[in-house]
């Protein structure tokens, strides 16, 4: 019975399937074990995984996005056709689970899970988006395409970023490579951070800093990873002091963590500004997948 | 037997150069030969219709009495001699024919009747031979055996091949054999022609024997062997026989061989062919045994072998024999064509020589003529002439005497007159005419005289005419030719020349001086060899100077007048390849040379030794020829080593190979342009190790070069301008200042590498809090944070797409990419900010990391 279910769970369904670039950019749902909840997710499949196994990267976008946004204003597909990755673009929380609260707020609840598995009632039983994307999101990856599940890498975008980088800096190893586009860098510094992992992790400030980029940097055991960030300098965020790119390159300098920091002149935090340098960051990732 | 084989075989060599239809027969008959076995070439010089035509011939002919004969004469078997028979039973019929045709003795017709006898006599042989070949075989070992009748074949070919070169073929002089043979076989005492023939061919006879008999020697009776030795005339009876069978044991032997060269191998190898379990091979006994007998019978002793390794060790003998027989009849077409060469050349000299003869003969008997009538009508004008005179003397006499008799007459008249006064009267008058006529002298003197003059006939110019015929005269001036491509060295020239066929030169005197522009050719020494050929070799010449030759032909009449000049250049000095300044990349190589050569050489040519585990230096795998200038832009495969050399190359010929220089195609390889140096910047010995000991100096101090950067302490590399991909490394102190990157070839001296919009580079500096990268074009640097400072900076330039890309190797981490594109060619360029060492790496293959960006 308990296989059946299972089995059931991981039954996906094909909700969209668009060629481009040769590959297919498609959606499907399921329903996630880890969320209790129907997830959709965008996957792009370069023509190259017709004929073999292809490295993941995985795309966690910000706040308020859905799985949408990256696949329909990044224009990642043509660089991800050209080096073969598999691109997969979760949603950013579980939805319609009918929590008190959810819906109030931009940047908490829906549309906000800051990949965290939540500790605090009444989001600890679905709000669980780490462990969504650190685990049952791979095993689905492997078990209905042609996936490499030994490389992977990460990548995202503002709240994304944030994920990103705690997953890669949490599970030495697992991800190849990490790049961030805006990313917030040192949550339990700003606003959104403190509102977000309040909510979801309680008053314990240790247990934030096990989500927190810039904390969890001092402690990561060694430099294998390269970590390439993107920031625009007119970034109305950046100034507003949610992100914190220096607490996080400070850090890095200090531990000898390899990071290349752009600041890019003239751009805000917008989509445009992902296009402009989301091939940078498909090569990055390449670099590391394809090696 | 060698000997004599050797002799004949030079004697009658000559033969098959005249006859060309002997010569091409090799290859066709060797073409239908058994494969292997070429010792059936005895057939070289038999074409296959012959071989057919044969044995119809006496069938055709109606003689039947040939096909009895030959009969007859294989019954007998063993020995020949007691065949003799057979040729007188064949007398009679020829006897009769030779009545019926009403032939007679004729010395031409003996020649061929004499070779119709031994074809026919061949015919018999030949049927013996090939029935002895199956007994020696059994009788001797198979080897020398086998090997017998391919020498014998050799010579033999060219024995017999001037006779048909000279006569009818074989079938027709068979006829004239029937008619004419029993003068010749059967009286020949009486028969005077019969000696003439064996004076005629001795060679051939005492020869031919030899060589014809030689398959038979093995087996014949020993009369038979003993017969070249004799002279007597009965015994020469036998030899045209013997050399018949030669001709037409080609024919026989080869039919016979043809069908029997499979069996013939087996019978040699197994001669007991009742012993068929014979299976070892009793090397003592040189016979194939049963193991039986080695265990048990008379070789129980003897060294044996197996059966099958006998025959192998046996086949490779034979197999080496036929080679060398091979090699043989190489040797000897060659000869042969050889001969022909010679052949040919003899008959037209001889056929000029017969022509100038000829016509200097025909020139003598002219003159000759010439001579013989100018005389005769010399000599006819002088006969007149005196006839003449002659005549008028005897006329003018005879009118005297008239004159005289008419006087008595009158003066009888007057004798007759009595009368004193009539006497008086009429003798005054006749007194008065006697006495004038007797005043009158009469010329009694001849006034030619009867013998001719005594004139002396000069020969002078027919002796001279005649001597002509032999001696020469003075040669022509020779012909010099212009150089010809490739004869010179750097220190010597070839020089040829011609001379006019008729002229005959004891030696020539070739005179040569340099060609100078500075000094006065007057003042040039001038030296003269002396010269057998039409060419000399000239030697301890300057290189790559122009000299003029001269020559004139010598011999005892006298020397020739002096050919034109001709200037002949030496080949160049090697130039010198300029090591420091070569550069190199994946796909090509730069190099540069010094001329080597004060005067200006026609081109280079650039010469290529790819190596291949750093040999093959010597082979030349490309070269590329027709450089104008004094560096190339060599295209080469990635990852290999290559010497590079350069030759100049000018009318003379290429000089000799410059040192090489061993390129490298792993990685871009360029050199720092010390003149672009700063005064405060140093390269220190590697060469690709720079350094700066101080910042502040006094500007007006420092030696600025000319074309060096006086403001950043930077330097420039010398990169190959080649399309691709170039990486090179830098490695630097972590608190170093520094400025990597390229630049054009032109950058402002007096600016800041990435300051202006000809370098783009990447700057390090070290600020209180933290360290800061630049990466600077035109004065501008995107904002980039690097957490980890980079020790080693690797450096990617993509001509292809544009880019300059930098990375931190030890982390394999892409740092910055400037896109292009660049106008031009660029050059690395490396500046210091700190005192302080930067070292660089090139030549080096691109990390792995690096090439998938």
């Amino acid at each position: 019975m308990n296989l059946l279910k299972k089995a059931e769970n991981m039954a996906l369904k094909q909700i969209s399937s668009n060629k481009c670039f040769e590959g297919f950019q498609k959606v499907f749902e399921h329903d996630s074990v880890e969320l209790k909840c129907k997830m959709r997710f965008g996957i792009y499949l370069p023509p190259k995984a017709e004929i073999g196994k292809c490295p993941v990267l995985y795309w966690l976008s910000g706040l308020t996005c859905t799985e949408q946004n990256f696949i329909t204003k990044s224009g990642f597909h043509q660089a991800a056709s050209e080096h073969g990755l598999i691109v997969v673009a979760p949603d950013t929380s579980p939805r319609g689970c009918n929590i008190e609260g959810e819906d109030e707020s931009w940047d908490f609840g829906t549309g906000a899970g800051f990949y965290v598995d939540a500790t605090e009632e009444p989001w600890k039983t679905n709000y669980r988006m780490y462990s969504y994307i650190k685990d049952e999101l791979p095993k689905l990856i492997k078990a209905n395409f042609p996936a490499d599940s030994e490389r992977m890498s990460i990548f995202g975008h503002s709240m994304g970023g944030h994920g990103a980088l705690i997953l890669a800096l949490k599970n030495p190893g697992k991800y190849k490579s990490v790049s961030a586009f805006a990313p917030i860098c040192n949550p339990v510094q700003c606003p959104w951070g403190k509102k977000a992992f309040g909510g979801y992790l309680g008053s314990d400030l240790t247990q934030w800093e096990a989500y927190d980029a810039t904390h969890l940097v001092k402690s990561y055991p060694d430099s294998h990873l390269d970590i390439l960030i993107d920031q625009g300098k007119d970034d109305q965020f950046l100034s507003a002091g949610q992100l914190l790119p220096d607490n996080f390159i400070a850090a890095c300098t200090e531990r000898k963590i390899p990071v290349v920091f752009r600041l890019q002149q003239g751009y805000d935090h917008s989509y445009f500004f992902i296009a402009t340098f989301v091939n940078d960051h498909i090569r990055h990732h390449a670099k590391y997948l394809n090696a | 037997m060698e000997s004599e084989f050797l002799l004949s075989s030079d004697t009658d060599a000559l033969g098959p150069v005249t006859d060309p239809s002997a010569s091409i027969m090799v290859p066709e008959s060797s073409g239908y030969e058994p494969e292997g076995f070429t010792f059936y070439h005895m057939d070289l010089y038999e074409s296959k219709e012959r071989l057919e035509i044969f044995p119809d011939e006496p069938v055709g002919r109606g003689n039947g009495d040939l096909g009895e004969t030959s009969k007859e004469s294989t019954e007998p078997g063993e020995d020949f001699c007691s065949s003799d028979p057979n040729p007188y039973d064949l007398e009679k019929e020829v006897d009769e024919l030779a009545k019926l045709y009403g032939l007679d003795d004729d010395t031409e017709i003996e020649q061929e009747l004499l070779r119709g006898t031994k074809a026919m006599a061949g015919i018999l042989q030949s049927k013996e031979t090939s029935s002895y070949n199956k007994e020696a075989v059994a009788a001797e070992s198979y080897a020398p055996e086998s090997s017998s009748p391919v020498n014998s074949a050799q010579p033999q070919n060219h024995t017999q091949s001037p006779e048909e070169q000279s006569s009818s073929p074989v079938n027709g002089a068979q006829l004239q054999n029937h008619t004419q043979s029993p003068e010749e076989q059967s009286s020949s005492p009486v028969n005077g022609t019969q000696p003439h023939n064996h004076t005629q061919s001795p060679e051939e006879q005492s020869s031919s024997p030899v060589n014809g008999a030689q398959p038979q020697n093995h087996m014949q009776s020993p009369e038979e062997q003993t017969l070249p030795g004799e002279d007597s005339q009965d015994e020469s009876q036998h030899l045209p026989n013997t050399t018949a069978a030669d001709e037409l044991l080609n024919q026989a032997c080869s039919k016979e061989e043809l069908r029997s060269s499979g069996e013939q191998d087996d019978q040699s190898i197994q001669p007991n062919s009742e012993e068929e379990d014979a299976d070892i091979y009793c090397a003592t006994c040189k016979f194939p045994i049963r193991a039986f007998d080695k265990l048990f019978g008379a070789h129980k002793d003897h060294e044996v072998t197996q059966l099958a390794n006998a025959v192998t060790s046996a086949k490779e003998e034979i197999h080496k024999s036929m080679c060398k027989l091979e090699e043989q009849i190489t040797q000897m077409e060659n000869f042969a064509s050889h001969l022909e060469e010679i052949f040919s050349t003899v008959e037209e000299n001889f056929g000029r020589q017969e022509q100038n003869f000829e016509m200097h003969y025909d020139e003598v008997m002219q003159t000759l003529a010439q001579r013989y009538e100018e005389k005769v009508e010399a000599l006819g004008e002088e006969k007149k002439q005196k006839l003449e005179a002659l005549y008028g003397q005897l006329v003018s006499c005879g009118e005297n005497l008239d004159i005289c008799k008419e006087l008595m007459e009158t003066i009888q008249e007057v004798y007759k007159d009595k009368e004193k006064a009539d006497f008086i009267e009429a003798a005054v008058p006749v007194v008065d005419r006697l006495g004038e006529f007797l005043k009158k002298d009469i010329d009694l003197e001849l006034s030619a005289l009867p013998d001719f003059g005594d004139r002396v006939i000069d020969f002078a110019d027919i002796q001279q005419l005649m001597d002509s015929i032999n001696t020469m005269s003075a040669p022509s001036a020779p012909v010099i030719n212009p150089q010809a491509p490739n004869s010179a060295t750097g220190t010597s020239v070839r020089i040829c020349w011609g001379l006019f066929s008729d002229d005959t030169v004891e030696f020539y005197q070739l005179y040569y001086k340099q060609v100078s522009d500075d000094t006065p050719s007057e003042e040039q020494a001038e030296l003269m060899l002396k010269v057998k050929e039409t060419y000399c070799t000239v030697m301890n010449l300057v290189p790559n100077t122009q000299y003029e030759f001269w020559v004139s032909a010598l011999n005892a009449a006298g020397i020739s007048p002096v050919s034109e000049r001709a200037v002949y250049v030496t080949a160049p000095s090697p130039p010198i390849l300029k090591r420091k300044e070569s550069r190199s990349c994946e796909n090509a190589a730069l190099v540069c040379w010094e001329s080597g050569n004060m005067n200006p050489v026609d081109s280079y040519t650039v010469e290529l030794s790819k190596l291949i585990n750093g040999e093959n230096g010597d082979i030349i795998t490309e070269s590329i020829v027709g450089i104008p200038n004094c560096e190339a832009l060599i295209q080469l495969q990635p990852g290999q080593s290559y010497l590079i050399s350069v030759r100049a190359v000018n009318m003379g010929g290429p000089s000799e190979r410059s040192e090489p220089i061993s390129i490298h195609t792993t990685g871009t390889y360029f050199y720092l342009n010390e003149d672009t140096a700063h005064p405060l910047l140093s390269v220190l010995e590697d060469g690709l190790t720079i350094a700066c000991s101080e910042i502040e100096s006094l500007e007006c101090d420092l030696p600025f070069r000319d074309n060096g950067f006086t403001r950043c302490i930077a330097i420039l590399g010398n990169m190959i301008p080649f399309q691709g991909k170039h990486y090179w490394e830098v490695e630097v102190d972590e608190n170093m200042e520094y400025r990597v990157g390229v630049a054009f070839e032109n950058t402002h001296r007096h600016g800041y590498l990435g300051a202006n919009n000809s370098s783009w580079c990447m700057r390090h500096i070290v600020t209180p809090a933290r360290h800061k990268y630049e990466f600077l074009h035109s004065g501008t640097t995107p904002d980039i944070r690097i957490t980890v400072p980079p020790k080693r900076i690797g450096i990617l330039l993509d001509y292809e797409s544009w880019k300059l890309s930098f990375f931190n190797l030890d982390i394999a981490q892409h740092l910055y990419t400037f896109e292009g594109p660049f106008q031009h060619y660029v050059h690395p360029c490396f500046s210091l900010e700190k005192p302080g060492k930067l070292r660089i790496r090139n030549g080096i293959a691109m990390p792995t990391s690096i090439t998938l960006l």
